[in-house]
This record gives C-alpha cells, sequence and structure tokens, in this order.
C-alpha cells in the first residue's frame, strides 16, 4: 500500500526510559517504514510502546528525553538525533491526548501562534496563516477565545491547528479523540481524514476506536510489550482476531462476526473477513 | 471548564486608557509606588488616591474595581484599630481618648490614615494598568523592554494556571466529600491538595513535551505575534507619568513641612468615629465572608 | 429484585448561578432497586448536572430529589456518600493516600465502619480488581487504566446503595475494559443500582437494562437500549451512534436491533 516515498523509517530502534525502574525497553527493535501520505493507525495496550514510538517521530525521543537509544531512525532522510528542534517541528506535528494539557496561552490565536514564533516566522506570515488553520479545523472566528473557555473537541482541534501552523508534513496523534465526547471525536476523525486526503499529509494515530481506524486507515500496526507484531492493512490485520483475543484487544465487531460465522462454518469470505459496515452489509446480505 | 476568570483580569474596552501602550501606565504605576512610600501625609496621599479614582472613572472600570476594593479595604481598616492604640510611629505619643483599656493616639491615628491611603494608592494605580491592560500586551511590552522569553512564557502559563487549579481543587475536593470526607481544616485540605498539586506536575510534564514539540527550546531568532503599538500619546503619557512622580518626589523630599504628624490634630469624636467605623466594618466583612464559606 | 423506587427525581431544574444557564430544564425520573441505568447524551447536554443532584453535591433550583424516599435537600454531601457512590471519570482527582491499601481504606473509615469489616472489604476490594501486586505502591505509580480501578475499588469498599460510574471505560483498555463489565455484574447480582454515565455504546449496550438520553437540558428517551438504538431521530440528534453491530442489524435486518455479536450471531443461524 506504498503510496508515496518513504518518509519515516524505523532501522531496529530500541528506546528505554533512564526514569524507568526496571530498565526495560519500551520499544524494541522496532523495523518500520511509513510512506508519503499514509493514514497509519497504531493499536495496543497501555503501555505496549504506542507513545513511544509516536515521541521518537519528531525527536523528542532521544533528544529531550532521557533513556538509552539504540539503532537508526529518520524522517525525510534526516537523522533526529542531529537535526535542530527546529526543523524537526516543520517536519512532523504533534497532538496528544489531554487536549487540555498542551495549552498554555490566553487567546486561540497566541496558542497557533507559539510555534511560528519559536521558528521565526514574520507577523505578517502569522496573520496569513492564523485563519487559515483555524478554517481547516472549523473553529473560524475563536480567535480570542481563552484556549480553556473551549468544548475538548475544540481544544483538541485547537492543538491540530497549532501543530498545523508550522506547516508539518506529518502529523502524530496520540489518542487524540480519548478525553472528548461522541461529537468531538467525529470533527477529530473528519479533519484528521481531511488532512489526509486532501493535503496529502501523513498521518500516524494511536487509537482505541478500532470501527474507525478501520473505516480511515491504509496500514494498522498492532504493538505488544514493546514490539510490532502486526503490520499490515485493515483487512490483513483485522482477520488475525485469535491474536487479537489473545493480546486483550478487540477487532471490529463486523470483523468478530464474521470470524465467529466462519469457524461455525456458516459462511465463507473469499476476499477475506469485513472490516467496515459498509463491507459486512454487502459481504452478509 | 467553563465561566474560568482571573480575579483580578483584564476589563475589556475601549476607553483612552485601554489604548495605551502598558509601558507608560507601568512608569505611572512605579511612580505612584514611590510617592506612596515617601510620604506619609494623609492629605497628600488622599489627593493622590483622588487622582487614581478620577482615573478608575475614565477607564470606566468601576464594577471590577469595586470588587477587588471590596475585599482590600475591609481588610486594610485593620491597620486603623491597629495603629489607633499601637502606632508605628517614634515616641513621644499624644493622648487623644481612652476606650476601656486602650487609648487612642494621635500619631495612631496619623499612621493608620497613611497606611490605609498608600495601600489604597498603590492598588488603585496597579488596578488601573492591570485592567485595562491585556495580559499578553503587558508581556509583549516587558519583552520589549528586555523581559527574556522563557520569563514571559512561565509569567503567561502562571496567571493560566490560577484558575484552573482553583477549578481543580473544587472539582478535588468534590470528589473527597463524595467519599464521605468530613470536617474541615487541614484534615480535609491535605487530600484536595495531593490530587491537585500531582495534576499539575502531570500537566507542566505533558505541557512540555507539546511545547518541545512545537520548537519551543529552539535557539535562533524568535518572533512576536502580539504587536503592540508605541505612538506619540504613549510618549506623552510616560512623559506626564515621569514628570509628575518626578516632581512630586522632588517637592516631598525638599519641603520639610509636608510632614504634619505633629500638628496635624485630631478631635477625640473623630478617633472614636474612626475607630469604632473600621471596627464594624471589618466585623461586617468578617461575617459576610464566613456566609458565604459556609454557603459554599 | 422488587420495583422499589430507590431514585426519585421529580420536576428537577437546575439554574447555574454563574452565566445563569439551565442545564436540567423540568426533569423526571425514578430508578427503580437494582436496575443499571445507563445515561446518555453530549457534552452539555445536563448527564453530569444530573447526577451530582442524587448525591447532593448539587441542589435543585426547582423539584425535588429523593434517594431512598428522603429528600436530599437537608443532606450533605458526606451524608449522602453513604448510600451514593460517585466514581469520577478521572481517579486523579479522587485518589491521595499513600498505598492503595490506605485508598481502599479511607472511605469506610469516613463511614465509621469498624477495622475488622473495613478489613475484610479490603481484600474483597483487592482479589475482585485484581490489585494484590500494587496494593502497597502508591496510586500515582501505577499506570491510569489500572489508577482508574482503584478509583472504582475505593468507592466499592464504601458499599453504597447506588453506584455512580462517570465514564468507566475511557482511557481504559480493552483488559480493564473487561473488569469494568465484571464489577456492574457483579453489583447487579448483589442489588445494587449502577447509573453508568457513558459515551461507550458497546459497553451500555451489553451491561445496561435501561438507557436515558439528554439533550439540551431535557430527558429526551428513556427505554431499554434496545429501543432507543432505534430510535432514529433520538440518536441522530444527539450524534449518538449504536454499537457497529446494531448498526449492522438494523440494516440487514430490517430494523431488527442486536445489542451483541453473539446475538447477532443466533439472528444470523436462524
Amino acid at each position: 500500500m506504498a503510496k508515496g516515498k518513504p518518509v519515516i523509517e524505523f532501522k531496529d530502534v530500541s528506546f528505554g526510559y533512564a526514569a524507568a525502574s526496571d530498565r526495560e525497553f519500551a520499544i524494541e527493535n522496532i523495523n518500520l517504514t511509513i510512506y508519503e501520505g499514509e493514514y497509519v493507525a497504531l493499536l495496543g495496550l497501555n503501555g505496549a510502546g504506542k507513545t513511544t514510538l509516536q515521541l521518537c517521530i519528531n525527536g523528542v525521543i532521544p533528544n529531550s528525553i532521557m533513556g538509552e537509544f539504540s539503532g537508526e531512525f529518520s524522517v525525510y532522510g534526516q537523522d533526529t538525533e542531529v537535526t535542530s528542534v527546529r526543523e524537526m517541528a516543520k517536519l512532523v506535528g504533534m497532538v496528544f491526548d489531554n487536549p487540555e494539557f498542551q495549552l498554555s496561552q490566553m487567546s486561540v490565536a497566541e496558542e497557533i501562534a507559539l510555534g511560528m514564533e519559536n521558528i521565526g516566522f514574520s507577523f505578517e506570515e502569522m496573520n496569513r496563516i492564523i485563519p487559515e488553520v483555524l478554517k481547516i479545523v472549523g473553529l473560524s472566528g475563536l480567535e480570542e477565545r481563552s484556549p480553556f473557555a473551549l468544548s475538548g473537541g475544540q481544544q483538541q482541534r485547537l492543538s491540530i491547528a497549532s501543530a498545523l501552523a508550522m506547516r508539518p508534513k506529518i502529523l502524530v496523534m496520540d489518542e487524540p479523540t480519548s478525553n472528548v465526547d461522541p461529537i468531538g471525536k467525529e470533527e477529530i476523525f473528519a479533519v484528521a481524514a481531511k488532512l489526509n486526503k486532501e493535503e496529502n499529509m501523513t498521518i500516524v494515530m494511536a487509537e482505541h476506536e478500532v470501527e474507525v481506524m478501520a473505516a480511515y486507515a491504509d496500514r494498522v500496526i498492532v504493538m505488544d510489550e514493546g514490539k510490532i507484531v502486526l503490520n499490515g492493512t485493515p483487512k490483513e490485520v483485522f482477520s488475525e482476531t485469535a491474536l487479537f483475543e489473545r493480546l486483550g484487544l478487540r477487532t471490529p465487531q463486523v470483523t468478530e462476526l464474521s470470524a465467529k460465522l466462519a469457524k461455525k462454518g456458516t459462511r465463507k469470505f473469499s476476499k477475506g473477513y469485513p472490516v467496515t459496515l459498509d463491507e459486512a452489509v454487502s459481504s452478509l446480505r | 471548564m467553563q465561566g474560568i476568570a482571573v480575579p483580578i483580569s483584564v476589563v475589556p474596552g475601549n476607553s483612552p486608557i485601554h489604548r495605551i501602550n502598558p509601558i507608560p501606565k507601568m512608569v505611572w504605576v512605579l511612580g505612584i509606588l514611590v510617592i506612596s512610600f515617601i510620604t506619609r501625609n494623609p492629605v497628600i496621599l488622599g489627593g493622590v488616591f483622588l487622582l487614581g479614582l478620577l482615573f478608575v472613572t475614565i477607564a470606566q472600570i468601576w464594577p471590577s474595581y469595586l470588587r477587588v476594593v471590596m475585599v482590600l479595604f475591609p481588610i486594610s481598616l485593620t491597620l486603623i484599630l491597629l495603629q489607633s492604640i499601637a502606632p508605628a510611629f517614634p515616641q513621644p505619643w499624644t493622648p487623644i481618648v481612652a476606650v476601656g483599656p486602650f487609648t487612642i493616639w494621635q500619631e495612631g491615628i496619623y499612621s493608620g490614615l497613611s497606611l490605609l491611603l498608600r495601600i489604597m494608592c498603590m492598588t488603585t494605580f496597579a488596578m488601573v494598568m492591570i485592567m485595562t491592560s491585556h495580559p499578553s500586551d503587558i508581556f509583549a511590552s516587558m519583552q520589549k523592554v528586555g523581559l527574556p522569553y522563557t520569563m514571559n512564557f512561565i509569567l503567561t502559563m502562571t496567571l493560566q494556571l490560577i484558575p484552573i487549579l482553583q477549578s481543580e481543587f473544587n472539582t478535588v475536593l468534590k470528589a473527597q466529600k463524595s467519599r464521605g470526607l468530613k470536617g474541615t481544616g487541614f484534615a480535609a485540605i491535605l487530600p484536595s491538595m495531593v490530587p491537585v498539586f500531582v495534576g499539575a506536575i502531570e500537566r507542566v510534564q505533558q505541557l512540555s513535551i507539546s511545547l518541545e514539540s512545537r520548537a519551543f527550546g529552539s535557539s535562533g531568532q524568535k518572533t512576536s505575534y502580539r504587536q503592540v503599538q508605541f505612538g506619540f500619546k504613549d510618549a506623552l503619557v510616560l512623559a506626564a507619568g515621569a514628570l509628575f512622580s518626578g516632581a512630586m518626589t522632588y517637592w516631598l523630599l525638599v519641603d520639610k513641612t509636608l510632614d504634619w504628624s505633629r500638628t496635624l490634630t485630631f478631635s477625640p469624636a473623630f478617633a472614636l468615629i474612626l475607630f469604632f467605623g473600621a471596627g464594624i466594618g471589618f466585623l461586617l466583612f468578617i461575617a459576610f465572608a464566613l456566609r458565604l464559606v459556609l454557603t459554599a | 429484585m422488587s420495583a422499589k423506587p430507590i431514585v426519585q427525581v421529580e420536576n428537577v431544574t437546575h439554574v447555574y448561578s454563574r452565566g445563569n444557564v439551565t442545564a436540567l430544564d423540568d426533569v423526571s425520573v425514578t430508578i427503580n432497586r437494582g436496575e443499571i441505568v445507563g445515561l446518555i447524551g453530549q457534552n452539555g447536554s445536563g448527564k453530569t448536572t444530573l447526577v451530582k443532584h442524587l448525591n447532593s453535591l448539587l441542589k435543585p433550583t426547582k423539584g425535588r430529589v429523593l434517594i431512598d424516599g428522603e429528600d436530599t435537600e437537608k443532606q450533605s454531601v458526606q451524608a449522602m456518600s453513604a448510600k451514593v457512590g460517585y466514581v469520577y471519570q478521572n481517579p486523579n482527582h479522587q485518589l491521595f493516600a499513600r498505598t492503595v491499601q490506605d485508598e481502599l481504606e479511607f472511605g469506610p473509615r469516613n463511614l465509621k465502619v469498624d477495622e475488622a469489616e473495613i478489613e475484610a472489604r479490603r481484600e474483597e476490594a483487592i482479589e475482585f480488581f485484581g490489585l494484590e501486586e500494587m496494593r502497597d505502591l502508591h496510586p500515582y505509580r501505577i499506570g491510569f487504566p489500572l489508577r482508574k480501578l482503584v478509583g472504582m475499588a475505593s468507592i466499592f469498599t464504601m458499599r453504597p446503595d447506588i453506584f455512580i460510574l462517570d465514564e468507566p471505560t475511557t482511557g481504559q483498555d480493552n483488559i480493564t475494559t473487561q473488569r469494568v463489565y465484571k464489577l456492574i455484574h457483579r453489583l447487579r447480582e448483589n442489588g445494587h443500582t449502577v447509573i453508568c454515565v457513558a459515551h461507550d455504546m458497546i459497553l451500555l449496550a451489553e451491561v445496561v437494562d435501561r438507557l436515558l438520553v439528554m439533550r439540551d437540558a431535557h430527558l429526551i428517551a428513556d427505554d431499554t437500549p434496545r429501543k432507543v438504538f432505534a430510535m432514529r431521530e433520538v440518536m441522530e440528534s444527539t450524534h449518538l451512534a449504536p454499537p457497529q453491530i446494531t448498526q449492522l442489524s438494523l440494516n440487514l435486518k430490517k430494523g431488527k436491533v442486536v445489542l451483541s455479536v453473539d446475538e447477532m450471531l443466533k439472528e444470523l443461524k436462524s
């Protein structure tokens, strides 16, 4: 499912946090290539290493977080260990799970400006970009609002806008919908899908909502205890229902149903188990 | 997270004072600070206070100003109470009238009045500045005159954190009450403080990673989004502030006759009214505050 | 399980003085002892305001709330805590003790339960929630999903008649989510009343007897999940989607509602 050129490359990467008491690796021997314009879903239990893997992508690991790093890693051919934070911020935008904990400024406009100030955008550029990114995430007109007076979903979209303002090519999102209500979830998934389709932005998203990921992602990666255990298209990955169950993870309900039907011999799925509602409707009709 | 408000913050408006750059306003505040400390003359301090109230009127911030004064003023009244019977003033003291076991002293009234007015002068001017300038503009201006970027960020963040921690504290207190937490005082505070602090630490850790990914720690030139104008009018206000406080300071330092501590006398009736008025005002305030706390 | 009302909310209106916001507008609902009820709606629809009335954290502006026949008007939150246990969405708001074990003892001790009983309840909770390995750890030293279980366990040891669970499965992974299911089933067996405020439709479809739907300060639906999921207008206007498996059955079986994968399996075989 290679859409474009390789943009994120992990070669045998391991990392262990210095702060961890047991000196275990949080991620171990990761080999992974992500291509330009791909929408990659990252699944796994809490503590499986998803966040650690994501923090490598913009160089926060190993540059700012202490620990033992080995292997080779690059983004757009640049080694994150030697590339400055400034350059990395222009390549990779990050959005985290707790919307409120990413905000610090007095107004929405200033929140978005913060990153641009740090990499030296001119006042005129900022003035042009702020309304632009607000429009992409659907928050136009809220420039002067306090970030802390927004709803969880709006705050999360503001975080996305703040990342977008720096014109990154890759957007990394760590469980962006885990603290927002259903409307907020819809909005965030819609923005991510739009960026992926219209701007060809590479998206790496850790999520628990498997039904949604099955519908949006080009590729699904499953992690367990610091290692990648499955890596492929949603269809390939979710068909491993037995492994999912063993790992304590869910597959989309329609896939679970299909696997059970196939096991009982009631149905055959020659083209693989359906992973989305539409697929299920057409194959089970 | 609705309805969060910093207790003393900018009051939106478009008065002539709102439109002035924060720097000249800060010069005024500093000037008044100096004046308030070099004189004890209640009449001069009273005059400066009235000037402050004039600014409050021009800025159209009376309601917000009064909300702060309602808390500050009754507390400051205790100064009159304490000073009247135990002046912070070199001896000898002149007695005016006796109230039970206490004597109200001439110097005490003088000193109490001047301390009260000092506080009112300084806070009035400071509030005019804070309530008419957007905090971001204040920080941006301070950055212009040399405050480091990181320092600026810390100030902004702190200002944001105060109301957030307040609301967190309320949530946690409710959560603890839901677990049957009884009593007040220290026993109740501890279970509520721990979660608030742990939460604050987690917040800061997460924020620092988030900032890092927005190039916060990057070296090289930074720009500023908040543009603060500094025009002719601002220069004029700045000059006026510097001139006013400069001239006042000179006058107050040179003219020794302005020390009225031995010449301004108070009648026993005036002393009693002031003393009991301050006492009653303070008690009313305590009663009001207690009622608020108990019904909350 | 007798059909005796334990929660009676009678024409309750709540107006937040700050900002003059009406968060509940003439809401009435009765919940019987032993019922497992789900409460859904968007943030700001009034769900949280409603459940906060049940343990006296909020008092009605108009109307009244009876818990086990008693008006909450004169009750303090602390007094209500013996009857109504409120598990917060964020465990960090609730936990403060030095060890998990202390945390579990805090509630019953506030209720003046005797020491032998406290110990028995603590051990039971540790076993039930699988907290043996971390009983002496600081609650903040353990990961978020397990910390959330500690939050639930700390209310579990108080043995309230009514459990309010606020988003028990958010931030959980599938393994800790299973524990939440187990908890709710256990509470059902023991005859407790459970009110589950959640967005997790898969959870609600499988565990609750009854779903209350709120929108703009009003209760707009009150029925079994099976009936509610079939109410198109209600679901769409609140942006709530039933579980995928329910959507599939609605689609394939002409409006037939199933609530779980296993139910659909049976449905397809027949």
